[in-house]
């Protein structure tokens, strides 16, 4: 049951940075790497404030700046310079691996000492429920894995709605269109440069606030932590899809969601049954890899196996 | 008021695809005139109309709109003072959103984009009111995504679009060249509508010699980048598609007496 709470909770703080790869790989049609620093840049900012005794929802904030800068500098290698968009974030993901270092001085910052939003809930869990451990529908679970997950399901459910309805105001919806179709929202008075810089330093901003609040679940940031994320992202994005079937928007978000836990619970089972930790990263490559190309392949086989038993 | 002055514009200078697109090209046009600019493949026409969206930057010349030198805004900007339909009927539309959302976005055309509701009741209801008058009963659909819509009514709504706020200049690309017959007129006939209803400025590029004689209230006809004819007032009325084909003809001789013309001067002096 601990297995499944934590996987779950994971699953939730990490389909924010679904939803950042939802951002730069659907609306706007690139494959953002540069997701891999800014994940590790928002946990090491929020990381070193929580330990400097700062408040942590403003290191967590502090956090999605950071990941917001990222996205910019990403964002104009693209739009200002004209360098490819998987190569500019190549380069910043690159460059960002220094500049967590820097940040963290050292390439692993334990959150042991300083305050933390996990420690805010769990003091708050205690005070709800005691500080036993919790009967849930039968199961003993420990309270701090119960406050956990509950805390993460109001953040991502907040996160979601703020993000539904940005995506519904005049800006948001200008943003999608410049995503969907350049030439007509520029006919309409849009710069799309500067709106494609602003998307993804919203997407990179979430994909940090993710490995921001994963820090501070897992009590450590890490410089190494954000190996892989974007397939991660695509993966959950690409099951969010098959689950709900639909690009509507506030499907596509909930779909994000919904893949991101479901594809953490899926590896959580994995893992249990004894997949070796360090083929993980080469099964989620395989299974974007499939995912990519099963949609293709599908009709091809169906077309051949009508034409092998038409009659001849 | 649209005033294009002396506009040059070569593409790849200085390569072996050199292209002169426009060669010194020069035309007034009135507010509420409604200009045609009819022209064979490569003379210039197109290049002409993008010229004057701003999607690149002439060589030389200006162009004023509105009394104000536009030559250097970039193509957003312009977007402000210009409403524009194009040739393919997937440009002018976000296909994953909806008929509502994309007329929303029109609905602001050059303005600020803020966190408002892109939707609002008001809007809503007015976005109702001018999709029901287009006659093609998409007023019920407003919520599907445009792109599946078939390409007539795309280019209606398109056009809806490029007018939801007066325009001083409204560009038509060859908007009706992409679509059945059946379409096109259909499409036409809302053209004629809303240009009537608002008396707006227009500049439509077409290569059909019946649009050009039935529409409009002057012509220009273009030829290697440069006009070669102009037709306005009594004269247009006059036209009739024979005049216009009697044109055409004659500047394709004249230009194949520049041919033989120079392989002569070729054969006797090389």
């Amino acid at each position: 049951m601990t297995l499944l709470l934590g996987a779950f909770t994971i699953g939730l703080i990490l389909s924010l940075l679904a939803l950042g790869i939802y951002i730069s790989y659907r609306v706007f049609d690139i494959a953002d790497i540069t997701a891999d620093g800014s994940i590790t840049l928002g946990a090491s900012i929020s990381a070193v404030l929580i330990v400097g005794d700062y408040n942590p929802l403003l290191a967590t904030f502090a956090g999605f700046l950071g990941g917001m800068a990222a996205g910019t500098v990403t964002g104009i290698l693209q739009a200002k310079f004209k360098i490819n968009p998987l190569l500019s974030g190549i380069l910043v993901m690159t460059g960002l691996y220094s500049v967590n270092l820097h940040v963290m001085g050292k390439s692993n910052v334990p959150l042991l000492s300083g305050t933390s939003l996990a420690t805010w809930a769990e003091r708050l869990g205690h005070t709800i429920f005691g500080d036993l451990d919790y009967n849930l529908l039968g199961w003993m679970v420990s309270v701090r894995d119960l406050v956990m997950l509950l805390g993460a399901f109001a953040l991502i459910v907040t996160a979601c709605l703020v993000l539904y309805a940005f995506f519904r105001t005049n800006l948001g919806t200008a943003m999608r269109a410049a995503g969907d179709n350049p030439q007509m929202i520029r006919a309409l008075g849009v710069n799309v440069e500067l709106y494609r810089i602003m998307g993804l330093a919203l997407a990179n901003g979430l994909v940090a606030l993710s490995g921001s609040l994963l820090a501070q679940y897992q009590g450590f940031a890490d410089a190494q932590m954000g190996i892989g994320m974007v397939v991660w992202g695509l993966a959950s994005v690409i099951i969010g899809e098959s689950l709900t079937g639909s690009r509507s928007l506030g499907l596509a978000i909930y779909g994000a969601v919904a893949g991101s836990v479901l594809f953490r619970l899926l590896v959580a089972i994995a893992l249990r049954w004894g997949l070796n930790p360090n083929d993980l990263k080469l099964v989620t490559a395989l299974f974007v890899f499939a995912a990519l190309v099963l949609p293709q392949m599908m009709p091809r086989w169906k077309q051949s196996a009508t034409l092998a038993k038409a009659p001849r | 008021m649209l005033s294009v002055r002396n506009v040059t514009k070569t593409f790849h200078a200085g390569t072996v695809n050199e292209v002169r697109a426009l060669r010194g090209v020069s035309l007034d046009l009135p507010d509420g005139a409604f200009l045609i600019i009819l022209g064979g493949n490569g003379s210039g026409k197109s290049t002409l109309l993008n010229a004057v969206a701003g999607c690149f930057r002439p060589d030389e010349g200006e162009i004023l709109l509105d009394g104000q030198d536009v030559t250097r805004w970039p193509e957003h900007k312009r977007a402000k003072l210009v409403g524009r339909v194009f040739q393919n009927p997937f440009s002018g539309t976000a296909p994953t959103m909806s008929i509502a959302e994309n007329l929303a976005l029109a609905a602001r055309r050059g303005q600020r984009r803020t966190l408002g509701w892109a939707l609002s009741h008001k809007l809503m209801s007015e976005i109702r009111d001018r999709v029901r008058e287009l006659g093609m009963g998409l007023e019920d659909r407003l919520g599907n995504a445009i792109g599946s819509l078939s390409g007539g009514q795309r280019q209606a709504l398109t056009l809806l679009m490029a007018t939801w706020l007066r325009p001083s200049l409204l560009l038509l690309d060859e908007h009706t060249a992409a679509l059945d017959p059946k379409s096109a007129d259909q499409v036409l006939r809302v053209t004629e509508a809303i240009v009537k209803r608002h008396q707006l400025t227009t500049l439509m590029v077409t290569h059909s010699m019946s649009q050009a004689v039935n529409l409009g209230d002057r012509i220009v006809m273009m030829h290697r980048g440069s006009v070669a004819y102009r037709f306005a007032g009594a004269d247009k009325q006059r036209l009739g598609v024979e005049d216009l084909l009697g044109r055409f003809e004659e500047l394709r001789r004249r230009e194949m007496l520049d041919e033989t013309a120079a392989s002569l001067l070729e054969e006797t002096y090389v």
